[in-house]
C-alpha cells in the first residue's frame, strides 16, 4: 500500500501531496467534480445556467435532510419515517397557510416536524425498538396522517411568499433553498464539532455502552437527534411544498432511501461515531445530477430506482472494503 | 423451545426453562385468544363478517401475506430482515403473469419462484460477503427490484388471459377449504420442519441467537445466512404467485408496504427481535388476525387511510411488547445467574 502511494506521488510528481489519501477522504467531491466535468463536456444542454440552477435545487431537498440525517447517524440510529413526516409537514403547510398566514403556517410544520421526530426518538429509546423498524412503523403513521389531513387530496399553496421559496434566487443564480442548505450544514457542522451535544451525539454513536458509563445522557442525546431530523424534514416540506405549489401525502416517496444513500456514498459510516458533513453535501449534489442527467438522456424515472438502490449497495460495500484494508494493514 | 438453551448456553437453569418454556407457550396462545375475542367481536359489530363468502376472502387474504411472513420469521429467526420481499412479491408476479402469455402454468409458476429464490440469494451473498448489514442491503434491493419491476412492465399492467384456470389457485377448494390456505399450510408444514428438525433450522437459530458462538462452533454461518434469505426469496414468490392468481392483471406497483406486514405478523406471532427462535405458527394465526381486523374494517366502510394507520399503531404496540418480554427474559436470566 505504502509503495504505491510513494511510486503515484513520484509519477505525479507532487512529493508533499498524497494523492491517494486525499482521494480516499474527498471520494465523494472528486467523483462530484469528474461527474460534473464529464457529463458538462458530453452534454450541452447540462452545462447550461438554467440546469445548473434546477440541480442546485434538487439537491437542496435531499441536501436538508441529509443534514440531520448525518448527525443521526453519528449516533448511532437512523430514521426511515422521513418520506411519511415530509408529506405530512407539506399538507400541515398548504392547509394552513390560508387561515394563518405563510410565516406562521411554515413555524407550525417547522414545530411539528420537529415534535414528531423528538416521537420517533422517544419510541426508539424509552420503547427499545430497533430504529429502522420502529421509524419504518411511524412512517406508515404520518402516511396515514398525512392522508387523513389532506382527506387524499393535493392540497395548493399558491401565495407569493411560496413562489419566492420556491423558484426563487439570491445573486440571480443560487435557489434560495439552496442558500438555506447551506446554511443549514454550516450549524450542523458547528454542532457536530464545536458543542457538547456534537461530543456527545459522537461519543454515543462510537461506544452506547461507555457513553452511558461516562454518565452521559444516552437516551435524551439521540431523542434531540431525531428531533433534529424532523426540523430538518419539515424545512425540506418547506421547500417542496413552496417549489411544487402544493403539498399531498405521498410527495415524498422514497425520499427516506434518497437522503440515506446520500449520507452513505458522503463516507458516514452506518456503524455510528463519525460524520462527513461535507460528504453529504457533496452526496446530495452528486444524487441530484445523476437523476438530472438520466432525464436529460431521456432514461425513464423508473430507472431512478435502480440507480439509487445500487448507488447505495456500492457506497456501503466500497466502505466495507476499505474499512478491511485498513484493518488488513 | 430447545432454542433457549443455546441462547443461554451451558448455563442454563431448569427453572427458566421452565419459564422460557411457558411464555413461548404464551406467545402462541396470546395472539390466538386475541384472534378469537377479535373473531367474535367483528361477527357482532359487522353484519355480513361471518358468512362463508367473507371468511373465506378474509383467510385468502390472510393465506398471501401469511406466505411472505413465514419467510421473514425465518429471517428474524437468523438475527435479519428483508425488506425488499414487497418488492419482490410484485416482480415474480410480473414474471408469473407474463410468462402465462407464452408458455404453460407449472413453468410460469417455477420461473417465478426461481426469480425469488435468485433474488434471495443475491441479498444473502451481497450481506455476507460484503459484511453490509441485512436491512441495509435488502433496503437497497427494495428499489432496485422495485425499478426492475417497473421498468419490464415500462408501468403498464400485465393481464392473465391465456389461462383462465389459473385463478383456481386463488379461488379453488378442496372440501370446502380455499386453495392458498392448503398452499400456506404446506409451507408452514415445510418450514417447521425446516426451523425444528434439521441442522440447518438449528444452525440458523444458533446464528441469531450467538453469532460469535455460532461461528466457534464451527457453523458455516455464511452459508446458512445465504440460504436463509434465499428461502425469503422463495416464500415472497410464492406470495407473488398467489398474489397474481388472485388479480389475474399485475403491475409494477404491487405490494408497497408488504415488508412492514410480515415483520409486524411475524412480531406479533410470537417472534421476538432479538433472533434466535421463530414462531411460525403465531405468524401464520397473526395474518388471519391482521385480515380480520383488515375485513372488519372494510364492512365498516373504515377509510383506507385509517386502516393504514392501524398497522403502523399494530406494529408498534407488538414491538413494546416484544420489548418488555425481552426486558423480564433479562432480568430472570440475571437473578438466575
Amino acid at each position: 500500500m505504502n509503495e504505491t502511494r510513494t511510486n503515484l506521488q513520484k509519477s505525479a510528481g507532487l512529493p508533499d501531496v498524497n494523492v491517494l489519501d486525499f482521494l480516499t477522504k474527498y471520494f465523494i467531491q472528486s467523483l462530484l467534480v469528474v461527474a460534473a466535468l464529464g457529463l458538462g463536456a458530453v452534454n450541452p444542454y447540462f452545462r447550461t445556467a438554467t440546469n445548473a440552477e434546477n440541480v442546485l435545487l434538487q439537491a437542496s431537498f435531499s441536501g436538508i435532510g441529509a443534514a440531520g440525517m448525518t448527525l443521526l447517524i453519528v449516533s448511532g440510529a437512523f430514521d426511515l419515517s422521513v418520506a411519511g413526516l415530509l408529506g405530512l409537514c407539506g399538507v400541515i403547510l398548504a392547509k394552513l397557510a390560508p387561515d394563518i398566514g405563510v410565516t406562521l403556517a411554515i413555524v407550525a410544520a417547522l414545530v411539528t416536524g420537529f415534535v414528531l421526530g423528538l416521537v420517533n426518538g422517544v419510541v426508539v429509546t424509552k420503547l427499545q425498538i430497533p430504529p429502522f423498524i420502529a421509524t419504518l412503523g411511524m412512517m406508515n403513521i404520518y402516511v396515514a396522517l398525512a392522508f387523513i389531513a389532506s382527506a387524499g387530496q393535493v392540497i395548493p399553496a399558491s401565495d407569493v411568499t411560496f413562489q419566492f421559496l420556491g423558484t426563487g434566487t439570491l445573486f440571480g443564480v443560487l435557489p434560495v433553498p439552496f442558500v438555506v442548505m447551506i446554511l443549514i450544514y454550516v450549524i450542523c457542522r458547528g454542532i457536530l464539532s464545536r458543542t457538547k451535544l456534537g461530543r456527545y451525539l459522537r461519543a454515543v454513536g462510537s461506544n452506547e455502552i461507555a457513553a452511558r458509563t461516562a454518565g452521559i445522557p444516552v437516551d435524551r442525546v439521540r431523542i434531540i437527534a431525531f428531533g433534529i431530523v424532523g426540523g430538518c424534514t419539515a424545512l425540506a416540506a418547506t421547500f417542496l411544498t413552496a417549489e411544487l405549489s402544493s403539498a399531498n401525502a405521498i410527495m415524498a416517496t422514497g425520499y427516506e432511501l434518497t437522503v440515506i444513500a446520500v449520507v452513505v456514498i458522503g463516507g458516514t459510516s452506518l456503524k455510528g461515531g463519525k460524520g462527513a458533513l461535507f460528504g453529504s453535501f457533496a452526496g446530495a449534489l452528486f444524487f441530484a445530477m445523476i437523476s438530472n442527467a438520466l432525464n436529460i438522456f431521456g432514461v425513464g424515472a423508473y430507472w431512478q430506482y435502480v440507480v439509487t438502490g445500487l448507488f447505495l449497495i456500492s457506497a456501503l460495500a466500497v466502505q466495507a472494503l476499505r474499512s478491511s484494508f485498513q484493518t488488513a494493514e | 423451545m430447545t432454542n433457549h438453551d443455546s441462547e443461554q448456553g451451558g448455563q442454563a437453569v431448569p427453572r427458566l426453562d421452565a419459564l422460557a418454556h411457558f411464555m413461548g407457550v404464551f406467545e402462541s396462545l396470546g395472539v390466538l385468544v386475541l384472534l378469537v375475542a377479535l373473531v367474535c367481536a367483528a361477527s357482532i359489530i359487522a353484519p355480513g363478517f361471518s358468512t362463508y363468502t367473507n371468511i373465506t376472502n378474509t383467510i385468502i387474504m390472510a393465506s398471501i401475506t401469511a406466505a411472505a411472513g413465514l419467510g421473514m420469521t425465518f429471517a428474524i429467526a437468523v438475527g435479519g430482515f428483508d425488506l425488499s420481499v414487497g418488492s419482490v412479491q410484485a416482480l415474480t408476479a410480473i414474471v408469473a403473469a407474463s410468462l402465462l402469455g407464452v408458455a404453460s402454468v407449472p413453468i410460469a409458476i417455477i420461473a417465478a419462484l426461481l426469480t425469488g429464490l435468485v433474488l434471495g440469494l443475491l441479498n444473502g451473498v451481497i450481506i455476507t460477503k460484503l459484511k453490509i448489514p441485512a436491512f441495509v442491503v435488502t433496503f437497497g434491493m427494495m428499489s432496485i427490484v422495485r425499478g426492475v419491476a417497473l421498468l419490464v412492465t415500462q408501468g403498464q399492467s400485465v393481464m392473465i388471459t391465456k389461462h383462465p384456470d389459473f385463478a383456481t389457485l386463488n379461488n379453488g377448494k378442496v372440501l370446502g377449504v380455499p386453495v392458498p390456505f392448503i398452499i400456506v399450510l404446506i409451507v408452514l408444514a415445510a418450514l417447521y420442519l425446516i426451523l425444528h428438525h434439521t441442522p440447518f433450522g438449528r444452525h440458523t437459530c444458533a446464528i441469531g441467537g450467538n453469532r460469535a458462538a455460532a461461528i466457534a462452533s464451527g457453523i458455516n454461518v455464511d452459508r446458512v445466512t445465504i440460504l436463509v434469505f434465499g428461502l425469503v426469496g422463495v416464500t415472497a414468490a410464492i406470495s407473488g404467485v398467489m398474489l397474481s392468481s388472485q388479480l389475474m392483471i399485475v403491475d409494477g406497483t404491487l405490494g408497497t408496504g408488504l415488508e412492514l406486514q410480515a415483520i409486524a405478523i411475524s412480531v406479533l406471532g410470537g417472534t421476538s427481535l432479538s433472533g434466535g427462535n421463530g414462531n411460525l405458527v403465531g405468524t401464520l394465526l397473526a395474518a388471519v388476525l391482521l385480515a380480520t381486523i383488515a375485513s372488519a374494517l372494510n364492512i365498516l366502510k373504515v377509510a383506507a387511510f385509517y386502516q393504514y394507520l392501524f398497522v403502523g399503531v399494530l406494529l408498534i404496540f407488538a414491538l413494546s411488547i416484544d420489548t418488555v418480554r425481552r426486558i423480564i427474559l433479562a432480568k430472570v436470566m440475571l437473578r438466575r445467574i
